[in-house]
C-alpha cells in the first residue's frame, strides 16, 4: 500500500528537524497525499471520505480559538459579570487562547499561506443582524448564562482538535502541538465544568450523560451537537473491522458492573469538520 | 490489584450495543492498525527489566503500564477513603476510578486485538502515600495524573498507527478534566497553571523514558521504555 511507504517515510523522519519539512509538509502532503489516504485504503467510513487538508484543519482551529479568545475578552470586559475570585481563571483562559493563536497563526505564515482576517464575533447569536432572533441571552450579563456557553464551546473545542489530529498527522510538529494545545481545552472545559457544579448545576468535569443538558433553541442545537453530541459512544475502533472493549474484555471492579457512563466517560469523542463549523458559524 | 476482577458477561447494555454500533461506523476514525510495520512487541525480561517493547505495541504498553498505575491508585482510594475527604469527593474518585479501569481494560485488549505481546500485570508501591490524608491522596493524583498527560502529549507522535492516535488523543483530554479537576480540589484555580502549561499555550510533554524514571518509584518490576515506539 502506498499509504505503509508514506508512513515509513514520515516515521524516519526526525521530529526535531521540523521547521524545514513542515514548509513542504503543508504544501505538498497536506493537499496531495493526505487527501489521497482514503483512496489507498479503499471502503472507508463516510466521515473519513471528506478528509481535510492539513492548512484546512490549522485554519478551523484558528477560528476556533479566535472565538474562544473573543468569548473571554468580552467577558473580562464586561462590568461585574466574572466574580472577582474567578477573574484570574478567565485571564488564564485568555492567555492559553492567544497563545494558541500565535501559534497557529505562525504556523499558517509559516507554510506561505495568508492568515484570514478575524470575523466579528456575536455571543448573541444574532451573527451581526439585529434581525436575527437571540440564541444565547444575556451572555454577558448572567455569569451562569456566560459559564454555559464557555463550556460548550471548550468542549467544542477538545473535540475539534481531536477530529484534526487525524487530519495534521503528516506533520509531525502540529501532531504534537495539536495534541498538548487539546489536553489544554480539555483542562479548561474541565475548570468551567467545575464552576458551573459550584454554582449548582448538575454537571461533571468531563462530559457525562449525568449532566442537566443546557437547554438551547432548535437554532442552536448545532452547537450542542458540537459540544457534546456523540459523546454517549462507547466503542473505540482500533482496526478497520474492529472495535472495542468488546463484550469479552469487560470487567467487574469490586462486584460492581462497570457502566454506561463511565464507559462513555473515559473517552471524549471527536467531531466532524462540518458539525464544528456549524457550531462555529453561529457566532459570525 | 487484579484479584478482584472477575469476567462480566453482560457489561453494556444490549440496547446500548445496538445503538453504536451504527454510530460508530459513521465515526469510525482512519485505521491503519493491521499496517504498522514494527508492530511486534518484544515484552521480555532480560535481567530483571521488562521491555515495554517496540512499535505500536510498545507505545500501547506504555500507556498500559501507566494506566495500571493510575487505576491501581485510585482503586486503592475508593477502597480505603481518606477521613477528611470532603462531599461529594469519593464519588468523583469513584468515577475517575471507573475511567482508570477502562483506559487499563481498553488498553489491554487492544494490545491483545494488535497480536502483541502483553505487559504483564504491574505490582504497584504506594508506600509514599497515605490514603487516610485527603491531601496526600490529592497531591499523588496530581502527580499521577499530570504524569499520565504529558506521557500522552510525548508519545502521540510515536504511533504509526492513526486510529490509536486518535484514541491516545480521545484518553488524554480525559485524563486531562482529572488533573484539572484535582488541582482545583487542591488550591481553586490551580488549574492549567504554569507548572503544567508553557509559555507558549502548551500542555506539558514527557519522553516514555522520563515518564517512566518517575513512575518507577511506584512500580515494583524495572521497565525499560528505550524502545518504545522504535
Amino acid at each position: 500500500m502506498k499509504l505503509i511507504s508514506l508512513l515509513d517515510h514520515l516515521a524516519a523522519t526526525p521530529a526535531s528537524s521540523s521547521a524545514a519539512p513542515r514548509r513542504d509538509v503543508l504544501a505538498q502532503l497536506g493537499r496531495a497525499a493526505v487527501a489521497a489516504l482514503p483512496l489507498a485504503l479503499g471502503a472507508l467510513p463516510a466521515a473519513a471520505a471528506t478528509q481535510d487538508s492539513t492548512l484546512d484543519a490549522v485554519l478551523q482551529l484558528l477560528q476556533l480559538e479566535r472565538l474562544q479568545a473573543a468569548l473571554y475578552t468580552q467577558g473580562l470586559a464586561a462590568t461585574g459579570l466574572i466574580p472577582a475570585a474567578q477573574t484570574a481563571d478567565f485571564q488564564r483562559l485568555l492567555s492559553h487562547q492567544s497563545q494558541h493563536i500565535a501559534f497557529l497563526t505562525q504556523t499558517v505564515q509559516g507554510a506561505g499561506s495568508t492568515v484570514p482576517t478575524a470575523p466579528t464575533f456575536d455571543f448573541s447569536g444574532r451573527r451581526n443582524a439585529a434581525a436575527n432572533p437571540e440564541l444565547f441571552p444575556a451572555v454577558f450579563t448572567n455569569y451562569d448564562n456566560f459559564l454555559a456557553l464557555a463550556q460548550q464551546i471548550e468542549d467544542l473545542g477538545v473535540r475539534l482538535y481531536q477530529n484534526h489530529v487525524f487530519n495534521i498527522v503528516s506533520d509531525f510538529r502540529l501532531v504534537r502541538a495539536v495534541l498538548r494545545m487539546q489536553s489544554v481545552e480539555a483542562q479548561h472545559s474541565a475548570h468551567v465544568r467545575g464552576l458551573r457544579r459550584s454554582r449548582g448545576a448538575t454537571v461533571s468535569n468531563w462530559p457525562s450523560d449525568k449532566d442537566t443538558v443546557i437547554a438551547r433553541p432548535a437554532a442552536a442545537q448545532a452547537l450542542t451537537a458540537a459540544a457534546t453530541g456523540g459523546e454517549a459512544n462507547v466503542l473505540q475502533p482500533v482496526s478497520v473491522s474492529t472495535t472495542l472493549p468488546s463484550a469479552s474484555i469487560f470487567l467487574v471492579r469490586d462486584n460492581t458492573a462497570v457502566q454506561d457512563a463511565a464507559l462513555a466517560e473515559a473517552f471524549d469523542e471527536p467531531i466532524s469538520t462540518a458539525v464544528a463549523q456549524a457550531a462555529l458559524n453561529l457566532f459570525f | 490489584m487484579s484479584d478482584t476482577l472477575q469476567p462480566l458477561h453482560t457489561p453494556i447494555k444490549r440496547r446500548s450495543f445496538f445503538q453504536y454500533a451504527g454510530a460508530t461506523a459513521g465515526a469510525t476514525a482512519l485505521v491503519l492498525a493491521g499496517c504498522s510495520k514494527d508492530n511486534d512487541p518484544t515484552t521480555t525480561t532480560t535481567a530483571g527489566t521488562v521491555s515495554l517493547g517496540t512499535g505500536d505495541v510498545g507505545v500501547l504498553n506504555y500507556a498500559y503500564a501507566l494506566e495500571q498505575l493510575e487505576a491501581a491508585f485510585y482503586a486503592q482510594v475508593v477502597k480505603t477513603p481518606a477521613a477528611d475527604f470532603l462531599t461529594g469527593e469519593l464519588a468523583y474518585f469513584t468515577q475517575i476510578a471507573a475511567h482508570e479501569a477502562i483506559h487499563r481494560d481498553f488498553l489491554k485488549a487492544a494490545i491483545t486485538s494488535a497480536g502483541g505481546s502483553l505487559l504483564p500485570t504491574l505490582t504497584p508501591i504506594f508506600t509514599t502515600i497515605n490514603f487516610s490524608s485527603r491531601a496526600s491522596v490529592l497531591n499523588a493524583a496530581k502527580t499521577f495524573e499530570d504524569l499520565g498527560v504529558a506521557a500522552y502529549n510525548g508519545a502521540g507522535i510515536l504511533l504509526k498507527s492513526q486510529a490509536y492516535l486518535t484514541i491516545a488523543g480521545q484518553i488524554v483530554s480525559v485524563e486531562a478534566r482529572h488533573a484539572a479537576y484535582v488541582r482545583d480540589l487542591l488550591a481553586p484555580g490551580s488549574f492549567a497553571d504554569d507548572n503544567q502549561v508553557d509559555a507558549t499555550g502548551l500542555d506539558k510533554q514527557l519522553t516514555p523514558t522520563d515518564v517512566i524514571a518517575a513512575a518507577q518509584p511506584f512500580i515494583t518490576e524495572k521497565l525499560d521504555a528505550s524502545t518504545v515506539g522504535k
